[in-house]
């Protein structure tokens, strides 16, 4: 560790070296229709030949040698400015841009174009405009960020309608899904048919697959940082829509004129109000609805200081007699304060918490037979995260967290013929810790590199119990329990540290090409169990512990980024190659819920997966879109499973193309396309069968898994979208987005298992599970105001 | 817990299954054992097949000429023997009891030069207390039963002490509900080892387990409760997993363990199958409108 912080120190001493009389020119980049906080802007010096773009909250910092330059800000989508700045004096200086509108009533400015994709160091990182989500074709016409960024290279999901999504052969919680900083733990409403995050308030997504800087970590497969808009700074607007699922509302505007503005949005599913006249005796108590509700607020307090506060809370529910809701709820506080124009410090409080229950009797009528069961995750954490702008060469970033967790796994209430009793597990704590460290430093003008190190630590303690489990049972059978210790309040049970180093490095090769290399470690402490095909909400995390060890991955990816006819296509090949340690797999008939000896239900094994992803995107014209193809394999060892022999994971797709498309037809008119195929998950299938009192029961003779893969999918969606020129009562403006799901109406099987047939149990059948086995049209209405 | 998830699913209104050919590899044949004893004074059966291909839709081939014997632990052997030819090994006890509480019986098979063991224990089992019904309309009628009719519940209560472990299973008109999915299985007298329920009147959705559709008037239900001991719980709760294992929450096919060993571990003729023990107790009752009990 201390070698390691002697080697940055070196860097830096270098880097200084360099400085002569510099000035540091700092500010905010805003749109000049709302006054949101343009993320990733390029400020470019252009007779200097450095850059540097703006961070989460439009920040940026640029250091220059005293003198005349050209400073060129570009972002895609808005129109370019150019100033020149005579620079003898540190300058603050905040934009605004102005987007481009419609591309057909403007004549487009040739000049330098976006090639962020190409000079930037990062690599393995996807980010998909709203814009572009929001002429997507969507199920049912609801917008999801979650479904969009499946689209893009190696991202995948187990099927339509599962909840999550897989990166680069990882399960779905190995991503570190953050709403504006705060970690969610399940993005699903109704299962995983919709993602959590409201479109109308998100404002920037960005998914990192690899190279992951140092400032992320706690899970070991991927980022999916979603930011939230801060609310239009310059007047009120009203919006909203009225989908086939839910219909939304966003208020958002200034608190004081340019000095702060909040936008607060609802979201609810509105089938069950339209069934409900529909409804007699029995069912008039149904409850089947889900909504998010999004707020947040920023105000700056002055030049130096800005604070925001953000809130989600989302819940569906389900019930008659029998009810049964999930949800989560994050809280974020965020603080920038910018100490000097060259530091910058952020610092983020939140509170997430996800959390289900079940009710036997939600009337409350029978007190005679209750079940009621609750179970959550919650966590609070401190964040603070600093940049410091240190010259051209060097942006060092630097920081820690310390999320405090409080694991419920389960609690419930059994009453059965009015006796009752309190069942349920311990509450478990953990303290998760890093520090860490990481410099983007431009070593030559062809050579960036951004390398960094993580530290993390975890401690699982009390006060609860522990337990020793039989490690010399067969792998693949219950583990009995040898013994329990208890552990008094606070104090430790196991605990663990990573040193997590991080690189990426770009090398020009010439204007428009670069070779990317990047490499990551991971280290995750907390685990979803989930044994099914699709995660459950009903799924609980649980952290490491005496017996679960953290999960760990590295990762090396490398990628050669290309771009075309001046910036108008970008293009990129990447490989890469991860291994996962430490993988939770699961005994026969592992018993997940409401089980204190879950552990023992629990086998640990090794991943790796390796693939090629490739990527041509075109951002310009009123044709644009991309085309995603990735080559991949993902496989699982595990002690006790398919004889102990490598077997391919159960999310592994081997192929996975993605088209996507969208054409201005003109100011009134667009139309998006978007196609997939993707290869059959693998499965496991019988060689025989024996009947037992009756009943067929499938045996595998050789006992292998996944050496079968059930059919490809593939599926086209369109949409259309009109737009008004005005709302409701001759104001506002507004859209009718009319979308087609499953357009040549495939049956895209799910899964195929076998069973016995349901009316003649002497025959057995092979069955096709297709989730959405029809085309799904929708109409959706939108207005702003 | 899986049912718990129908609730929310059954949005999933979208979803079909189609029935499609498939090929899958062949496997080797092994011996099937299905053995159902208990210890009540009527024939008792084991019945032993051979394994076929998993679309195979022929009847299964009976193993025939083995040497079936049930052994107590006093050492007193019971022999099984199949009179009709058909693979099925019968004997009919003289007195109940032939088997005894909270012993281990032991089943032995030898079979085409191959021997194999297993062994099982009787367990208690508490009896039925009653049954009651309540008369309930569904807002849908359902394809294969009345919209109007009743929901029955027996009553029973669950030892003190954890680890017992029953199958419940029903009658209607005498005929039994046969397919993996329409027996009970009850740890503790709740669904699963989780429930906490040691010592409890068995819980609802135990006690109403009994109900396929709706029962109507005058119609004759008989529950039958079986003790089965901790192996055969875990078996037949994995036989209702893998049996129904599609969806979206399907879990990982697997095999599921047998209980029957060939004594020569090193063979490389692997039984499949399950033998164990139960006492049972049951109850009848018939569907008397005029004479409901009223609803909670």
């Amino acid at each position: 560790m201390r070698y390691i912080l002697a080697c940055f120190f070196v860097l830096f001493a270098v880097c200084s070296s360099f400085s002569q009389d510099t000035f540091t020119i700092s500010g905010t980049v805003k749109d000049a229709s709302d006054g949101e906080a343009l993320i990733g802007v390029n400020v470019y010096a252009r007779e200097q030949k450095v850059g540097v773009s703006t961070n989460v909250y439009g920040f940026y910092s640029i250091t220059l040698p005293k003198g005349t330059h050209t400073l060129v800000i570009s972002y895609l989508g808005y129109h370019r400015v150019e100033k020149v700045v005579e620079l003898n004096a540190n300058t603050p200086m905040n934009l605004e841009l102005k987007e481009e509108g419609n591309l057909l009533d403007e004549v487009i400015v040739k000049a330098e174009r976006e090639d962020h994709n190409v000079k930037s160091v990062e690599m393995s990182v996807n980010k998909v405009e709203m814009r572009t989500i929001k002429k997507m074709p969507a199920l049912l016409g609801e917008i999801d960020v979650i479904r969009s960024i499946q689209f893009l290279p190696g991202v995948s999901s187990v099927g339509e309608g599962s909840s999550g999504f897989n990166v680069r052969g990882g399960a779905i919680d190995q991503n570190l899904v953050l709403l504006d900083e705060a970690p969610v733990y399940n993005s699903s409403h109704l299962m995983g048919f919709f993602s959590i995050f409201n479109p109308d308030v998100v404002k920037d997504v960005k998914l990192i697959k690899g190279g992951i800087p140092s400032v992320y970590g706690g899970r070991v497969s991927s980022i999916l940082d979603v930011r939230m808009k801060e609310g239009n700074s310059k007047k009120m607007e009203f919006s909203g829509g009225i989908g086939t699922i839910f219909s939304r509302l966003t208020l958002e505007g200034p608190i004081v004129k340019e000095k702060g503005s909040f936008v607060v949005a609802l979201r609810r599913s509105y089938i069950d109000l339209l069934a409900k006249p529909l409804l007699k005796d029995d069912l008039k108590g149904v409850k089947f609805y889900f909504y998010d509700f999004t707020a947040k607020a920023n105000y700056k307090i002055n030049d130096k200081n800005t604070v925001y506060l953000s809130g989600y809370f989302g819940r569906d529910l389900f019930g008659a007699d029998f009810g049964f809701d999930w949800g989560n709820a994050t809280t974020t506080f965020r603080w920038n304060h910018v100490f000097s124009n060259k530091l910058f410090l952020n610092t983020t409080l939140f509170y997430s918490n996800y959390d289900y229950s079940l009710d036997s009797d939600l009337k409350k009528e029978n007190k005679e037979d209750v079940f009621r069961w609750n179970s959550n995750i919650l966590n609070y954490s401190i964040k603070p995260d600093f940049t410091w702008y240190l010259n051209t060469r060097n942006t060092i970033t630097f920081g820690g967290q310390s999320i405090l967790y409080n694991f419920n796994p389960g609690s419930a209430l059994v009453v059965s013929g009015g006796e009752g009793k309190n069942i349920g597990l311990n509450s478990k704590k953990a303290l998760e810790s890093a520090v860490y460290i990481g410099n983007e430093q431009k070593i030559t003008d062809n050579v960036t590199i951004n390398y960094g190190l993580r530290y993390s630590f975890y401690d699982y303690f009390g006060a609860r119990l522990a337990y020793i489990f039989d490690e010399t049972t067969p792998p693949g059978e219950r583990k009995p329990l040898l013994d329990t210790v208890t552990y008094a309040g606070n104090q430790s049970i196991s605990r663990y540290g990573y040193l997590e180093p991080r690189l990426a490095v770009n090398i020009s090769l010439n204007r428009n090409t670069s070779l990317k290399i990047g490499y990551n470690r991971l280290a995750q402490y907390i685990h979803l169990l989930s044994n099914t095909t699709a995660s459950s909400p009903l799924d609980v995390w649980t952290p490491s512990s005496n017996n679960i060890k953290p999960q760990l991955s590295d990762q090396l990816a490398i990628g050669v980024f290309r771009n075309f006819r001046d910036n108008m296509y970008e293009s990129s090949v990447e490989v890469y190659y991860k291994t996962l340690q430490n993988q939770i797999d699961y005994i026969r008939n592992a018993d997940l819920l409401l089980n204190p000896y879950v552990e023992g239900d629990l086998m640990y094994g090794k991943g790796r997966a390796y693939g090629a992803e490739f990527f041509v995107k075109k951002n310009k014209g009123s044709l644009n879109g991309w085309i995603s193809y990735t080559l991949s394999r993902t496989e699982r060892k595990v002690n006790g499973l398919n004889n102990n022999e490598w077997f391919l994971s159960r999310i592994d797709k081997m192929h996975n193309l993605s088209v996507v498309t969208i054409y201005d037809i003109s100011k009134k008119w667009n139309i998006g396309a978007t196609f997939t195929f993707m290869t059959g998950t693998p499965a496991s299938f019988p060689t025989t069968k024996y009947i037992w009192q009756g009943v067929a029961i499938p045996h595998n003779y050789s006992d292998e898994r996944n050496t079968y893969r059930i059919p490809a999918s593939h599926r086209l969606d369109l949409s259309a979208t009109k737009k008004n020129k005005h709302a409701l009562f001759g104001r506002g403006e507004s859209e009718w987005v009319f979308s087609v799901y499953n357009v040549y109406n495939r049956r895209n099987p799910f899964s195929v298992y076998v069973r016995q047939n349901p009316d003649d149990p002497s025959k057995t059948e092979a069955v096709r599970y297709s989730v959405f086995a029809s085309v799904l049209p929708s109409i959706t209405y939108n207005f702003k105001f | 817990m899986k049912k718990l998830l129908l609730l929310p699913a059954a949005f999933l209104f979208f979803s079909c299954e189609d029935v499609i050919d498939l090929e899958v590899k062949e496997g080797r044949q092994q011996l099937v054992v299905d053995a159902w004893l208990t210890d009540e004074v009527q024939e008792q059966h084991v019945t032993l097949t051979l394994s076929q291909p998993y679309f195979d839709q022929s009847k299964p081939q009976p193993a025939l000429g083995a040497e079936v014997y049930v052994i107590r632990e006093d050492s007193t052997r019971f022999r099984f023997t199949d009179t009709d030819n058909d693979g099925v090994y019968t004997y009919s006890p003289r007195n109940r009891n032939y088997l005894r509480l909270n012993q281990k019986v032991g089943l032995y098979i030898k079979y085409n030069s191959e021997e194999y063991y297993s062994i099982s224990e009787l367990k208690r089992v508490p009896t039925i207390d009653s049954l009651k019904y309540q008369s309930i309309t569904l807002p849908i009628k359902p394809n294969d039963s009345p919209q109007s009719g009743f929901l029955a519940q027996f009553f029973a209560t669950d030892f003190e002490g954890e680890g017992d472990t029953y199958l419940i299973r029903s009658y209607k008109n005498d005929v039994l509900r046969t397919r993996s999915g329409e027996y009970t299985l009850s740890y503790d007298g709740g669904l699963s080892p989780g429930s906490g329920s040691d010592g409890m009147l068995f819980l609802q959705p135990v006690r109403m387990g009994i109900n396929t559709g709706l029962f109507e008037d005058r119609d004759k239900i008989t529950v039958e409760m079986f003790s089965i001991p901790l192996d055969a719980y875990y078996f037949l709760y994995q036989v209702q997993a893998e049996t129904n294992n599609g969806g979206i929450f399907a879990t990982p096919p697997a095999n599921i363990p047998s209980n029957v060993f060939n004594v020569n571990p090193k063979s490389a003729e692997k039984p499949v199958g399950l033998f164990l023990v139960s006492r049972v107790s049951r109850y009848t009752a018939y569907i008397d409108k005029n004479n409901l009990r009223p609803l909670d």
